[in-house]
């Protein structure tokens, strides 16, 4: 297991300031700006809703008060990474949505494109503004040693939590001040305006030359509700959800008490699916009737662009390597973990027999649900799962268990190391791409497990980008 | 052939509907099998509005209603000189890779029965057209032809369990047949002069198969044949669903609704 | 300001200045438990209570009997009453956590806090003995979220939907209040003597929080149903009095007219309502009847209400 921490057991410099301050904080005082820091969660309204805890429905996404450091030339690399990553993936969905280019060459079976329910029929030859499809990408990275960061995920549609790397920051200058005065900590406060600024510069084909931006929200009960609402905020616009907004003539509005404003840039955090009765789902109370046909008639733009999602699926994950040498002529600076596809009969086989060395995810699935960690799985969930993979093989990838990376948190009596990943937001407007150098961190809370999401019983802490 | 078309739609409401909203894709395709001499589509109540092409070729349109009282009535009428091209349709204006119609979907999804209907069917790698005709012929006997025997819900499976079905069931069954056979398929919306001397006429709705070198064929499995001229086309989709002509979302509506068609079809020489 | 921000605001500021008229309803209820030999009052104080917030029905569904501790409990904590404080807060906050781009983080926080020390409580299996530490609490509480309100907010459109809730519900409270007890109110009622009257008088000033205020307003002398019908209906000095209520409203929909530069029917049947306050004696009531005068006041507001809510909550969808 690699702790952050240490390099051949003695404390690295960049987390030196850190661990003197960790261990010269008396226990009492840590209790106490646990607490403390808990109660800012909650004054401020930071709840993580769970939908199937009716009982209590909010509660805290809990925070970890050791932050994550990482080095200057650390996050050269993953940012150069990411940002190679996200034109590509731009760029391919131009493509596969266009001429279908890649598909030309051998270097993705056809059917994980035209047959994945993820690739929107309805989307073929439509020109989305300034061609970008997924204005806003979260990268999942892992750690696995001193010099290895790998992609393990990409978030194409709306991730999530980027939210917490502002608010956890925020508490962190607050009760620590005198740290942030040792370190020199590159801000992330300012992400709300780059988002804002990649959003103003996706117009719709028929807008005025100051677009009206909305956030688009499921409502209350989402549990990414907080983070909705507190972007809304940052960002100086309107929270929506599909009742504040109708469509007349192709022209979409939302309803003040002013009367009708035209609205042009939906950032939405729904889902494709539930966007629009008339042209998704029928039962969709969440949606606004008519915005599809609004947003291709160009009167409106919709980010991420319907039909973004098939470049997420983990089915596609497997070849972004090619496909960034594709459209970039370029090597990729972050390598993937290694994929075995279940529907290719080599890989599947030894998927198979080799179960219990392996991750095992279902390609469609999110969140960490629908996942077999095969070394801590019982022999049921085993079989339950080699039974699933027969049947039904393109459903699944498998990858190696990994050691991710750990760094310490305050536990009862000590520091004590838990695994951590590491999620930061690239924002493309058009040729030009922000990533500010700050990042979610979410680390497992239990001792051992690789499991760090946040509907798992993961926790967050503040992530520090050293600026020299 | 030079065809005169009616289709009338008619929706009568219970009660006052606040907002209503449709999409509708009622204007014949453009492609080379028929050409479109005159249409127009209007509607009795609300604005109409010429929205984009979409991705299938469809020329949309949009109808929108406020505070809606009794009914509404949507006309969409003209003339199309079609022509025989067996079966063969030329000059569609989509995008779409036709791999995307392998797809199944609820309506669509295959069950033992269906499979069971190709079976024996040796398919030669390259005399697809020869299988085509043969799996609509079986298909065409895979059930009766009885009218109102299904609703516009009912899935291939249901109808073929049940042994009956009307043209909707009858292109849902080829369809899933057909892409089980890894041949891309889909629905198709549309017209068929059938007696010029009938005083009802209906909608009718087949099938395409997609065969490589020749492109997108159009079987009627209802008839077991190729279409000729007496076909018009409308629009399509992966199934019934997909492909239908109008939809609509009412908003704040606790009422019900009931539905009309009428369709006049005549030859115009 | 989106329609629905508009309509959030209304009822966050609503639901609060609802849980405030409970809170002083039970501690009316409270004072007369202290006092011996009361018991037909307490039980006619809990009666009129059920009858003010029109939950009575509900009540006696779920309890069968008039009951100290049950009532207190339906009023605080009960989940399945609408009106009880508990979910009144709850309310008031859901409405708040929808717009949280239109209140101040202190709003926020008071009206957050506000419900997290309700809930401590909720959780605990209720004690009697509780009553007086749980209305202090909410009565703190509220004039907490109104002085945030008062020193934190813009004095935007905001500030006036926020206003207009707790105006429109302080009107619907004071007028329903009076109507319960209207028989009270009645000169030369046989049934009841002087002493007792007076008693009865100062319960209904308490429910309202004004005893003190009446006395300030018309020296230490009797009571006096004049007076009160006087105090709570027509004095401007009265916070809670109706023609303070309506003056308020009035208030509010004039700047929401400037605001947006637009005419509203709303702001039109307001001015006349208000109006008509300013020409009105206590004579003129009791002339008409108090109950029929109170019943068309409650039907005025409504039709305001209704007006307001199509122009500004319901948006330009018409």
């Amino acid at each position: 297991m690699y702790n952050e921490v240490y390099t051949k057991s003695k404390i690295r410099l960049s987390y030196r300031n850190v661990m003197k301050w960790a261990n010269s904080l008396p226990k009492n005082t840590l209790i106490k700006k646990k607490t403390e820091a808990e109660d800012l969660f909650r004054k401020i309204g930071i709840t993580f809703s769970v939908y199937n805890n009716y009982d209590a429905s909010e509660r805290l996404l809990p925070f970890d008060l050791f932050p994550r450091v990482i080095t200057n030339n650390e996050w050269g690399k993953i940012s150069k990474g990411v940002i190679q990553r996200s034109l590509a993936i731009n760029a391919f969905l131009h493509d596969i949505y266009h001429s279908g280019e890649i598909m030309k060459t051998k270097i993705i079976p056809r059917h994980l494109i035209y047959g994945n329910p993820a690739y929107e029929i309805k989307m073929v030859g439509f020109k989305v503004p300034n061609n970008i499809y997924s204005p806003i990408i979260g990268t999942d990275i892992i750690r696995t040693n001193e010099n290895k960061f790998l992609i393990l995920e990409d978030n194409c549609r709306t991730p999530s939590g980027v939210s917490y790397m502002i608010e956890n920051r925020e508490i962190m200058m607050r009760m620590f001040p005198e740290l942030f005065q040792t370190m020199k900590i590159e801000p992330v406060e300012n992400y709300p305006n780059h988002l804002l600024d990649t959003l103003a510069k996706l117009k719709p084909k028929n807008c005025s030359d100051k677009p009206n931006i909305v956030i688009l929200t499921p409502g209350p009960l989402n549990s990414a509700y907080y983070e909705h609402s507190f972007l809304a905020n940052m960002m100086g616009i309107e929270l929506v959800q599909g009742s504040d907004l109708y469509v007349e003539k192709n022209i979409t509005y939302m309803k003040t008490t002013r009367g009708k404003e035209k609205v042009d840039i939906i950032y939405r955090r729904i889902d494709d699916h539930y966007i629009d009765p008339i042209t998704f789902d029928n039962n969709s109370l969440i949606g606004v009737p008519g915005l599809f046909d609004s947003y291709k008639s160009g009167n409106i733009n919709i980010c991420s662009a319907p039909g973004s999602g098939i470049a997420d699926d983990k089915a596609i994950y497997t070849f972004l390597p090619e496909i960034i040498k594709f459209y970039l002529s370029e090597d990729p600076i972050l390598e993937n973990v290694k994929t075995y596809k279940c529907y290719d009969s080599k890989d599947r086989s030894y998927v198979l027999s080799n179960l219990k060395n392996l991750v095992v995810k279902e390609v469609h699935g999110s969140g960490g649900h629908g996942m077999l960690i095969g070394n801590d799985a019982s022999k049921q969930k085993l079989d339950l799962f080699k039974r699933k993979i027969k049947s039904n093989p393109s459903n699944f990838i498998a990858q190696p268990i990994l050691s991710l990376s750990s760094v310490p948190i305050f536990s009862k009596n000590s520091l004590s190391p838990r695994h951590v990943d590491l999620r930061p937001y690239c924002l493309i407007s058009n040729k030009k791409i922000t990533l500010v150098s700050g990042a979610l961190t979410r680390v497992a809370l239990k001792e051992n497990s690789l499991v760090v999401n946040s509907s798992q019983g993961g926790g967050v802490k503040d992530t520090w980008i050293l600026a020299e | 052939m030079k065809i005169k078309i009616k289709h009338e739609t008619n929706y009568t409401f219970t009660s006052e509907v606040p907002k209503l909203i449709q999409s509708v894709k009622l204007y014949p395709s453009k492609c080379r099998n028929q050409e479109i001499t005159s249409w127009s589509i209007k509607t009795s109540k609300g604005s109409i509005q010429e929205s984009h092409q979409d991705a299938l070729g469809h020329k949309i349109y949009n109808i929108f209603n406020s505070n809606l009282k009794g009914s509404q009535k949507i006309t969409s009428s003209g003339i199309v000189n079609t022509k025989d091209m067996l079966g063969i349709v030329k000059g569609l204006q989509e995008k779409v890779n036709p791999e995307c119609f392998l797809r199944q979907t609820n309506l669509t999804l295959p069950c033992r029965k269906i499979l069971k209907l190709s079976k024996n069917l040796a398919r030669k790698s390259n005399d697809t057209i020869m299988f085509c005709h043969q799996i609509n012929e079986i298909v065409s006997k895979s059930i009766k032809y009885v009218s109102g025997s299904t609703s516009v819900s009912t899935s291939a499976k249901k109808s073929i369990e049940q042994g009956k079905g009307v043209c909707q069931d009858f292109a849902h069954i080829l369809i899933s047949l057909a892409r089980e056979n890894s041949l891309p398929a889909r629905y198709i919306n549309g017209f068929l002069i059938e007696d010029l001397n009938a005083q009802d006429h209906t909608t009718h709705a087949w099938t395409e198969i997609y065969i490589k070198d020749l492109g997108w064929v159009a079987f009627d499995p209802s008839h077991n044949k190729c279409i000729d001229e007496k076909y018009v086309r409308i629009s399509c989709g992966l199934d019934f669903l997909d492909a239908s002509t109008i939809k609509g979302i009412k908003t704040n509506y606790s009422g019900s609704e009931n539905l009309e068609v009428k369709v006049s079809i005549s030859n115009c020489q | 300001m989106l329609s629905k921000t508009a309509e959030n605001l209304y009822w966050a500021a609503r639901y609060i200045e609802r849980a405030d008229s409970i809170a002083r309803l039970l501690e009316v209820a409270y004072r007369i438990h202290l006092i011996p030999n009361a018991t037909t009052s307490y039980n006619n104080e809990w009666d009129s209570i059920l009858q003010t917030l029109r939950i009575k029905e509900e009540y006696l569904e779920k309890n069968k009997v008039i009951k100290k501790e049950k009532i207190e409990f339906f009023l605080l904590f009960d989940l399945e009453n609408q009106s009880s404080i508990f979910n009144c807060i709850n309310r008031a906050r859901e409405n708040a956590k929808m717009v949280r781009t239109a209140i101040t983080l202190e709003v926020w926080d008071a009206i957050n806090i506000t419900y997290h020390d309700l809930e401590t409580y909720s959780k605990k299996k209720y004690n009697s003995k509780d009553l007086p530490e749980i209305i202090d609490l909410v009565k703190k509480q509220v004039n907490l979220i109104r002085g945030t309100i008062l020193n934190t907010q813009l004095v935007n459109d905001s500030y006036d939907f926020l206003s207009l809730g707790t105006h429109f519900e302080r009107a619907d409270f004071t007028a329903r209040i009076i109507d319960v007890k209207y028989f009270i109110l009645l000169p030369n009622s046989e049934l009841i003597g002087k002493d007792y009257d007076n008693f009865q008088w100062s319960l209904l000033l308490r429910a309202v929080s004004s005893f003190r205020g009446f006395k300030w307003a018309y020296g230490n002398s009797d009571i006096g149903y004049y007076k009160i019908i006087d105090f709570l209906i027509l004095n401007m000095m009265c916070p809670r009095s109706l023609f303070y209520s309506i003056e308020k409203i009035d208030h509010h929909l004039k700047r929401l007219k400037k605001f947006y530069k637009k005419k509203s029917k709303a702001e039109e049947l307001a001015n006349t309502l208000h109006a008509n306050f300013n020409k009105l004696t206590v004579n003129n009531i009791l002339d008409s009847g108090l109950h029929e005068f109170l019943e068309r006041f409650i039907i005025d507001l409504s039709e305001i209400y209704g007006q307001l809510e199509s122009k500004y909550f319901l948006g330009a969808e018409k």
